[in-house]
């Protein structure tokens, strides 16, 4: 036998109360996992960029600029390069099984935000060889097993081709990785002068133009000049940043940081007060071996460590539980919800289940040191 | 009282005094009590209930501390030293045998029996060895898996005798070892104490209320009102 043994022993004694606690750490940790990923993830605004600068119509995102508007832009003071994409929204296979694809000026992409999205010369290069070509990114490859070289079959819904027919023929060219784990890669990059053409509505309009500031310029007073050199124009533009405009997208439905915390916040709170009672009742019933361990020779401190292994082991296990159950949970869900379980949400979630392991063992570890030997044995 | 044969007995026990505090009022279980005890004795404590028995017991123990005196053991001052030193000395010098055993139930009689030994410097193997050492010494060779609640008071008093000497202390305390047992358990168990005091040369305090128990013990102390009223030493 050896101390951990020991303490295995101890906790198997009540094997429900024990799977129950294991249940409650597990469900909290799944929670924290799935929302840490969530926020990590390219659907949160994390990993994206502060200092690419998006230009949309003022109207709202799905009003079109015309492309005409490049031209002005481009020689905007602070500017130093843009591009600018037409969205096509659509599903392959069934309609569950939605995609993006943005088609845009390959070269110009590639100088503005290749390096965040991965994108190479060659990358581009395999996209100019035939305008109906495409990369697809990482994420949404493996989430559809595609390879490079098949035919994708992208059914939009409302881009229709000149004839009418809403479906459309990709073949993939390459397939870009993104900079790190929380690029979002679940979209491909087609070709604009392509689209553009086989298109039946909507010619020469962009959804946006996306730039990249000069060095040193401000993007805050670039993105204020631009929009007011447009202000009394046709086309009144709204321009952000990525990360602006991802924030303000996801606060249209409420400030999702904060409810997750307030989410994640609660189940901890909840957990610590569920395991704390649980314990300090377990270690209560088991005042009188505490009192014999002591006589035993126990000293004070094994007898704390004894009491803190047990919870330690008890989060161990739920969180890791848990956290593996998450992890499932952003693979299975993950590319298209833009969950991301990465090494640092799982640093974090480590070092949770230690500190809460510990704290929740604090005070029934510190009333089993306190126990004093003689008191124990009155008990009987 | 003093065993005027050593010079130096094991056990030095001078003008020790203990109460307990009910409320405002302190009730006196020994006002000044003397005790000697030579190493290697077998000592049977008689005397009523109430009387300080267990009360004299825990402090050879280092469980209570007396309120004023001197507790010598084996060159030690109990009396001085702090909570943190006697768990110590406990592990090392003192075995304690009780009258309800004292075992944990989730725990195999092989692994009761190594609890104290989780204290010491030994591997593993060591411990192993040592545990089935002392269970083959007290009978229960083969019986290692058993839990203590499948097993008799017999054999469940024998695992609490193995755990008080597996780490192989000089001094052994049996709070009533045989108040639970029948006849025939109860002289089994009292043959092993005798062995371990001849043959390991254990010194042995022991509480009883039987008679027949006594006479296993080469002497014989009856505590009454905090005091000891008289002694017989066995042949
Ligand atoms: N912690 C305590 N607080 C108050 N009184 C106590 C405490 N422990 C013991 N006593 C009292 O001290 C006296 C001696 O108790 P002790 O347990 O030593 O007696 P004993 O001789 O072992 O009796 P028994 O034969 O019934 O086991 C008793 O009157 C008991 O009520
Ligand atoms: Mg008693």
């Amino acid at each position: 036998m050896t101390f951990f043994r020991f303490t295995w022993k101890n906790i198997w004694r009540k094997p429900l109360r024990t799977l129950l606690l294991t249940v409650c750490v597990s469900v909290a940790f799944l929670i924290y996992g799935l929302t840490a990923s969530f926020l990590a993830g390219a659907q949160g605004s994390a990993g994206s960029s502060d200092d690419i600068l998006g230009v949309m119509s003022s109207a709202g995102r799905s009003h079109p600029l015309p492309l005409a508007l490049l031209p002005r832009i481009t020689s905007t003071p602070g500017v130093a390069a843009v591009t600018y994409t037409a969205r096509l929204r659509g599903f392959v296979g069934t309609e569950k099984n939605v995609v993006n694809l943005t088609a845009t000026d390959p070269d110009a992409l590639l100088a503005i935000n290749g390096r965040e999205l991965g994108l190479s010369a060659d990358l581009v290069g395999a996209l100019g060889a035939a305008r109906d070509r495409i990369l697809v990114g990482r994420a949404l490859a493996d989430a559809q097993g595609w390879t490079v070289g098949q035919q994708v079959a992208l059914t939009a819904f409302q881009t229709a081709r000149q004839d009418g027919d809403r479906n459309w023929r990709f073949e993939i060219a390459g397939i870009f990785e993104g900079e790190n784990a929380s690029t979002d890669t679940y979209f491909m990059i087609g070709r604009y002068d392509y689209l553009n053409a086989a298109r039946a509505r909507d010619k020469d309009t962009v959804d946006a133009f996306i730039l990249r500031p000069g060095d040193g310029v401000s993007t805050g007073a670039l993105a204020a000049r631009i929009d007011a050199a447009f202000a009394n124009s046709a086309s009144p533009t709204r321009t952000q940043s990525e990360k602006q405009f991802l924030e303000a997208f996801l606060r249209q439905y409420a400030d999702v940081g904060l409810i997750i915390d307030l989410v994640v916040g609660a189940s901890f709170t909840t957990l610590l007060l569920i395991v704390v009672n649980t314990m300090v009742f377990a270690i209560r019933e088991r005042t009188f071996e505490i009192g014999l361990l002591k006589t035993l020779g126990f000293s004070r401190w094994r007898i704390l460590s004894l009491v803190l292994g047990e919870t330690l082991l008890i989060f161990l296990a739920g969180g890791v539980l848990g956290l593996a159950l998450a992890k499932l949970g952003a693979g299975i869900a993950g590319p298209a919800l833009g969950l991301i379980l990465s090494a640092v949400v799982l640093a974090k979630a480590l070092a949770l289940i230690l500190g809460l392991g510990l704290a929740t063992g604090a005070l029934p570890a510190a009333n089993a040191m306190r126990i004093p030997v003689t008191a124990a044995f009155r008990t009987r | 009282m003093t065993d005027r044969h050593d010079p130096a007995p094991y056990i030095d026990l001078k003008g020790i005094r203990k109460g307990y505090r009910i409320g405002t009022e302190t009730v006196s279980i020994f006002a000044d009590l003397d005790l000697a005890i030579a190493g290697g004795a077998f000592v049977a404590i008689m005397g009523p209930s109430g009387s300080g028995k267990s009360t004299l017991l825990n402090m050879l123990a280092g469980i209570e501390s007396p309120d004023a005196g001197q507790l010598m053991i084996g060159g030690n001052r109990l009396d001085r030293m702090g909570e943190a030193s006697r768990t110590a000395w406990r592990a090392h010098n003192m075995g304690m045998v009780f009258q309800f055993y004292n075992l944990l139930p989730m725990l195999t009689a092989a692994e009761n029996v190594e609890l104290p030994l989780l204290l010491k410097p030994l591997s593993g193997k060591e411990r192993r060895l040592r545990t089935e050492k002392v269970l083959d010494l007290v009978g229960l060779a083969g019986r290692e898996k058993q839990y203590p609640t499948r097993m008799s008071g017999g054999q469940q008093q024998r695992v609490g005798i193995a755990r008080a000497i597996v780490a192989d202390p000089g001094l052994l305390l049996c709070d009533e070892p045989t108040g639970d047992l029948d006849r025939k358990s109860a002289d089994d168990i009292l043959a092993m104490l005798g062995f371990l005091n001849r043959e390991l040369c254990k010194t042995i305090v022991m509480v009883t209320h039987d008679p027949q128990a006594a006479r296993h013990a080469n002497r014989v102390l009856h505590l009454d009102k905090g005091e000891f009223a008289e002694e017989r030493s066995a042949a």
